[in-house]
């Protein structure tokens, strides 16, 4: 009798040993599906998420691409109307991320100001070209009209809230004020004169002398070469022409590969 | 009477709506809660309780997940146990609802057609 109950407590044990294994078995094959499952997933979705990413950067290229080329094209507009060539503004703008990286500026900052420089002359879209155009010396007064193209330039991208164009804005204001005050239009004085248009002008300025115009011919590198040093701290910031001459191969080579047809 | 039991959608929560006059009971959205045992935790209850009551009539199950973390997969597994276990007393069924596109969901519904024969699950392809 007793083995009786034994057997029968015994086989109770089992079964509930039985069905709680199948259990287990049953959830141990269910995690393992969930989990190949889940890592099928996994991939596809970051598969999909690389496809997107790549997308994602190739657009974001053809915007900036896209809006190089046109502050480029624009730039080289007011360049145009003043004579100068395309490849003085692709010039200035390289010229002037070397100087913005030789004294420290971030590659971020130094790019905006590489695509804000060429914008400089942008202004000049606004004076007559028989003023712009005039073979001679300008009178006092037609002088007072040119001048007036820093400030149009200025007001044409102050309105902006992109960084870019607000640099521009400070470039086209300020790329002819001289750092001893005496330039145009408002006379400011060293460190008044913002980074910005310190280094367009340098940058202008050493292009312009050395390329050949239709109303002059190129002056030779001594000749800029002095008056760069003779400008030092009266037209330009000091601190930016020794830049220049510290690092005047980098500079050449720059004037070598875009380099007028 | 046992009480309706909604929870409004949010972004990463499904809206559940459990209705015991109208005996449909629907899942809708997504599902990848910061804790899946806790959010699903009163619609368990409320499951067990609705079918602790005796009823002849049918019970309709509208699932429509469109995205799902493992941890809901592995719930949506015990939720399949708990229907499992009241079909035995009660006439359900289960409508698993996906996008054509949705492949993940699909393959779902067919794994819990699989793993669930005895319950009455269709696979309704949305266009
Ligand atoms: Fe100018
Ligand atoms: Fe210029």
């Amino acid at each position: 009798m007793e083995q009786k109950k034994l057997i029968d407590e015994v086989e109770a044990l089992r079964e509930s040993f039985d069905s709680t294994t199948s259990q287990i078995i049953k959830d141990l094959r269910r995690q393992e599906k969930i989990m190949v499952r889940s890592d099928q997933r996994q991939q596809r979705e970051y598969d999909e998420l690389q496809l997107q990413l790549d997308e994602i950067k190739r657009l974001n290229k053809e915007i900036e691409d896209t809006q190089r080329e046109v502050l480029l094209t624009v730039g080289g507009i007011g360049e145009t109307r003043s004579k100068e060539t395309f490849n003085h503004v692709r010039r200035v703008a390289e010229y002037s991320k070397l100087l913005a990286l030789k004294m420290g500026m971030g590659i971020e900052e130094a790019n905006l100001l590489k695509d804000a420089s060429p914008m400089h002359d942008i202004g000049k879209v606004g004076i007559p070209d028989s003023i712009l155009n005039k073979p001679g010396k300008l009178t006092e007064a037609e002088f007072e009209v040119m001048k007036h193209h820093a400030l149009l330039g200025y007001e044409m991208f102050n309105k902006s809230e992109r960084p870019l164009l607000k640099a521009a804005a400070i470039i086209a204001y300020e790329h002819h004020e001289k750092y001893d005050g005496s330039g145009y239009p408002r006379g400011l004085v060293g460190e008044e004169i913002h980074i910005y248009g310190r280094i367009t002008s340098i940058a202008d300025v050493f292009d312009a002398l050395g390329s050949k115009r239709c109303y002059k011919e190129a002056w030779s590198d001594p000749e800029v070469f002095s008056l760069l040093r003779e400008q030092s701290g009266s037209h330009f910031d000091p601190k930016l022409v020794d830049i220049f001459f510290d690092c005047n191969a980098e500079f050449l080579a720059i004037r070598e590969a875009y380099k007028d047809e | 009477m046992l009480e309706k039991l909604f929870v409004a959608p949010s972004k990463c929560t499904p809206q559940i709506d459990f209705d015991p006059e109208s005996r449909i009971l629907a899942v809708e959205g997504s599902s990848y809660p910061e804790n899946t045992f806790v959010f699903y935790a009163p619609m368990m209850e409320w499951v067990k309780a609705y079918f602790g009551q005796e009823s002849e009539q049918k019970t309709i199950v509208n699932l429509e997940i469109i995205y799902f973390n493992s941890s809901s997969s592995k719930l949506l597994f015990d939720f399949f146990d708990a229907l499992e276990e009241a079909s035995s007393s009660h006439d359900i069924e289960i409508n698993w609802i996906f996008d054509a596109r949705n492949e993940v969901a699909m393959e779902a519904g067919e794994d819990f057609t699989e793993d669930f024969s005895h319950l009455n699950i269709n696979l309704v392809e949305k266009q």
